[in-house]
């Protein structure tokens, strides 16, 4: 009656001290591996796009047709140009008209100067949804349904 | 190094490609560690630390030719990127309530692109002016998100270990 009490403490205290070395070792050996990037879909191609017999034959381009599209060609890089242009001239005029309100806040009063050039800690998260092309319908009635997450799951 | 100094190619003459050599050297795997870099946030002074700038669309053109386009502003404005990389896609199927009748459930699947674009140490005053460029382009359909990089941020991109979680759970 004495003994066997004895033995169930040591016998558990033993086992259980040897079962959580045994995980410890495991949750070393499992947390040593380099954890894995999840790969992404979008830069796999899918093997159906793969196939050889999936070649266009486009017709032969009459030379008039060429000389319209290259001249298209130069117009419309010209035209990049002058947009690309316009919106660095606007970056550079907009700097230079913040350096010069600061400039002048500094003129004004040094404490607000310092107060202005700090970052603005409720800048951060920013979101905007991108422009649409028409405005959403305002009785627009919208039918029933549901939308199911089927994303694989990468596991290590 | 002689070629830096050099920008044109001159593809057109025998001495194109002259003191090229790394593809004489044999080729190292690159080593990936999975690391992150502490996040910079030099205090009030003037510079933000590591800012994502989180671009999501169904498109993926749409959206990867923003991400290059935002890339490339930033190397113009020589803002330092830290990195430009994508997210995984997400993939949804979309089930319509058919009410003709018969209560069927059509189908659309729908894949979201997400692209992200890390940038480290904008100074205060220029990030307004930043963030108003993106946003004069940022094309139809994509949505914009900056925000400060996080752990987290970086974790949604490795792989679950639920062993590895389920004998953490075990152990405590």
């Amino acid at each position: 009656a004495r003994a066997q009490p004895k033995k169930k403490k040591k016998v558990d205290v033993k086992r259980e001290q040897a079962q959580k070395e045994r995980m410890k070792k495991k949750i070393r050996k499992l947390e040593k591996a380099a954890q894995e990037m999840i790969p992404i879909e979008d830069f796999v191609t899918p093997p159906k796009y793969l196939e050889s017999h999936r070649v266009r034959s486009l017709p032969p381009l009459s030379s008039e047709e060429t000389e319209r599209r290259v001249l298209l060609l130069k117009k419309w890089s010209l035209y990049k140009q002058k947009q690309d242009e316009a919106e660095k001239k606007a970056i550079q005029t907009l700097i230079a008209s913040q350096q010069a309100a600061l400039k002048e806040l500094r003129l004004e009063s040094e404490e607000l100067y310092q107060a202005a050039i700090k970052r603005d800690e409720g800048l951060f998260p920013f979101e905007r949804d991108g422009p649409n092309y028409t405005p959403p319908l305002p009785d627009y009635d919208p039918p029933e349904g549901k939308c199911i997450d089927i994303t694989k799951v990468y596991t290590q | 190094d002689a070629r830096v100094s050099c920008h044109r190619h001159y593809r057109s003459r025998p001495t194109h490609g002259i003191g090229k050599f790394k593809y004489l050297l044999p080729k190292e795997a690159p080593k990936k560690r999975r690391v992150q870099m502490k996040a910079v946030n030099v205090g009030t002074d003037h510079k933000y630390g590591d800012i994502n700038i989180q671009m999501t669309s169904y498109d993926m053109c749409l959206v990867e030719h923003f991400a290059r386009h935002v890339h490339r502003l930033c190397n113009r404005l020589s803002i330092r990127v830290n990195e430009s990389y994508a997210m995984p896609t997400k993939t949804n199927e979309v089930l319509l309530l058919e009410e003709r009748g018969s209560k069927m459930q059509l189908d659309a699947i729908l894949t979201t692109h997400q692209r992200v674009v890390q940038i480290c140490g904008v100074s205060a005053t220029f990030a307004p002016i930043l963030l108003e460029i993106i946003q004069s382009n940022q094309p139809e359909g994509v949505d914009l998100l900056v925000k400060e990089h996080t752990e987290a941020d970086f974790k949604l991109r490795l792989k679950t270990r639920p062993e590895l979680e389920e004998l953490l759970a075990q152990m405590s």
